[in-house]
């Protein structure tokens, strides 16, 4: 008998008689931009609100023209990136500016589908890392957002601010392995 | 060395045992912080913890779904009955991935945090193989610079200050001698990972929960690490306990609510990734592991266990995990969960552990899947006396004050007796540490002239 076969059927000689599953009631909570901002504040992330997609643009000339290497299919990218670049090219990313599909206002998290990462390493290469979404796709709690959700996809990540680490000492310190800042731009 | 004598070696230095326990309740109070704001927390719990239980009763049937699933993603899935079977398979992978099967030269690969490959003491086993691991979690690192197991399962690190890491960078990777800045020494650990996760052929990861109805896995991670190595390698390999599964997506939102504020006070972890397919040209393995589970599964008593999601709060909270620290436990998983968890792999090494409780309870008001721990403390305790695994002083001191216990008259006695002999003999001797280890640290009361059942034969009402 097979490994697979053999725990297979010490499961079901060993599992107890069948419990119910319970229903996930519908919780409500505080869906409102303003708590989302907070809550993205204190996670070490931060917002800025446009009042049109198109200002995107402007906000990332005035808080990054210091930055060198650009991806991105929102704005105007310096570095080329799609599915098959190279590491050492990815390596080089100093921004990349993608759109998240929801935000969760009590977490600060935004969901960032494959499809938008432009490169599944991009958001956690980059140095610094932009996420655009539409104010109207926030939502109060990860019970809704996953309903928002049509469906998780091949791959896609929740992010809520920039990479940290508190393993030395329980300091907190911003930029571990993935971005250095994170920066959401509501529109 | 069983838990009192590592637990001792532990506490001799008083100043930084102080700290440690500091450290791990200011994390208690954090996760405090993070969950009051949650009116639906409590209920939050209680669903985790039936939605854990249905899918343990019914874990076969989300096992072949769970892998039907996954093998429609093109995804390969793999099963292990124990670490042994499971460290080979992930050797069998690492050496037939097409880019690597005939090659010669080192094979390099990267881990994000795994407990279960602790478990299975997978890093020695492919360190032998020829194959080079680097672990990337930041706390994980250090204590693999070090040697050393983790000692916590969300802080690997916890036991070590700044200093400690200064000097193992210092070692390891040139920082300045002397240098204690977290921030500095994070920086050097960011640029001496990224150098490994963009070599690295082989990316793999633990698994924080496995979707029955997609077949997809979700990795959570706050430096970003899990990540990064999996979308730079070609191969992913992800391992998981069984005990992983949940059955739908929707019951993904209760889990994530409760892990990261249980885990660490946080909001949520700030990287927390749901992997359903490879990418174009790349492999996915997963590595599905009993070692022990389904038999803990048949033990009713102790079955709860199995719903741990590894969040850690019962040792931030637990007085004696804080006082005693993580390698006292001598267990991949430490703290009251690893003293419920360990028993079922090895009684006889493990037999001190369920000891290493007060009873007081506060790690099953944490668990944010609400698993009976304290209950269960107590219950192995009964299971080590009956398997004759008590310590032989323990065994007869139990047997004798049981006797006296049953006797009135000799109970009576006996507390006179201890009233007037701890007035009268000398503190060195009342206070000897061989013959009164509860005293080792702590001074005892001035005994009273009369015991409570005198004063109250004299004080009640007729």
């Amino acid at each position: 008998m097979s490994s697979r076969e053999k725990i297979l059927a010490s499961v079901k000689a060993h599992k107890p008689a069948l419990i119910d599953l319970p229903v996930i009631p519908a919780f409500e909570g505080d869906g409102s931009i303003e708590k989302f901002k907070t809550v993205l504040t204190g996670i070490g992330g931060h917002a800025i609100e446009v009042s049109s997609k198109t200002e995107c643009q402007q906000v990332i000339d005035t808080h990054y023209s210091d930055l060198k290497n650009l991806a991105s299919t929102l704005v105007k990218a310096t570095v080329e990136i799609d599915t098959s670049t190279s590491k050492d090219i990815l390596e080089q990313v100093d921004l990349a500016v993608v759109e998240g599909v929801v935000g969760v206002a009590e977490n600060g998290a935004i969901w960032v589908p494959e499809a938008n990462m432009i490169n599944r390493a991009l958001p956690f290469i980059t140095q610094h890392l932009v996420l655009v979404l539409d104010k109207t796709n926030i939502v109060a709690n990860m019970h809704e957002a996953y309903k928002k959700l049509d469906t998780i996809g091949n791959y896609g990540a929740f992010i809520a601010g920039p990479s940290k680490t508190a393993d030395i000492e329980q300091s907190l310190v911003i930029g571990a392995h993935g971005a250095r800042s994170m920066m959401v731009i509501l529109y | 060395m069983n838990h009192p004598a590592l637990a001792e070696k532990f506490a001799k230095d008083f100043n930084r045992t102080t700290w440690h326990d500091e450290t791990l309740w200011f994390v208690r109070q954090k996760r405090d912080r993070a969950i009051y704001p949650i009116p639906e927390f409590q209920e939050l719990r209680t669903l985790a913890s039936q939605i854990k239980d249905h899918t343990l009763s019914n874990l076969d049937n989300y096992l072949l779904q769970f892998e039907e699933n996954a093998r429609k993603n093109g995804v390969k899935v793999h099963w292990a009955a124990d670490g042994e079977e499971h460290n080979r398979i992930v050797l069998d992978i690492i050496r037939n991935a097409p880019h690597i099967k005939g090659r010669t030269g080192p094979i390099k690969m990267v881990k994000s945090k795994s407990m279960l490959t602790e478990e299975c003491h997978l890093n020695p086993f492919l360190q032998k193989n020829g194959v080079e691991v680097v672990d990337t979690d930041l706390g994980e690192r250090i204590v693999q610079f070090r040697n050393e197991p983790p000692s916590h399962i969300v802080m690997p690190a916890i036991h070590l200050k700044k200093e400690d890491v200064g000097e193992t960078f210092h070692e390891h990777l040139g920082t300045p001698k002397g240098e204690k800045d977290p921030q500095a020494l994070t920086e050097a650990a960011r640029q001496h990972l990224r150098q490994k996760f963009v070599e690295a052929d082989i990316a793999l990861t633990g698994v924080n929960f496995a979707v029955a109805e997609t077949g997809s896995f979700v990795v959570c991670t706050n430096e970003g690490n899990a990540d990064l190595g999996v979308n730079l390698a070609n191969v992913h390999i992800a391992c998981m306990g069984m005990e992983k599964l949940i059955p739908k997506v929707e019951h993904l939102s209760v889990f994530i609510r409760l892990l990261a504020r249980s885990a660490t006070g946080q909001p949520v972890t700030t990287y927390t990734s749901h992997f359903t397919k490879p990418a174009e040209g790349k492999e996915m393995h997963i590595v599905i592991v009993d070692n022990g589970r389904t038999q803990q599964l048949g033990r009713s008593d102790f079955r709860n266990s199995l719903k741990c999601i590894r969040c850690g709060a019962c040792m931030n909270t637990c007085p004696v995990y804080r006082r005693s620290g993580g390698h006292s436990y001598d267990f991949t998983v430490p703290g009251p969960i690893g003293a419920i968890l360990s028993p079922n792999i090895d009684l006889h090494k493990y037999s001190t552990l369920p000891f290493a409780s007060t009873l007081c309870g506060s790690c099953s008001d944490v668990c944010p899947v609400k698993i009976d721990i304290h209950v269960q403390l107590y219950k192995w305790r009964q299971v080590v006396s009956k398997e004759n695994e008590l310590p032989a002083v323990k065994k007869w001191g139990m047997k004798g004050l049981a006797k006296m216990l049953a006797m009135p008259k000799v109970y009576n006695l006996g507390g006179k007796v201890a009233r007037s002999a701890l007035r009268i003999l000398p503190h060195g001797m009342t206070h000897a540490k061989g013959m009164n280890p509860w005293a080792k640290a702590r001074e005892l009361p001035d005994a009273p002239k009369q015991s409570f059942k005198e004063w109250y034969s004299q004080n009640k009402k007729p």
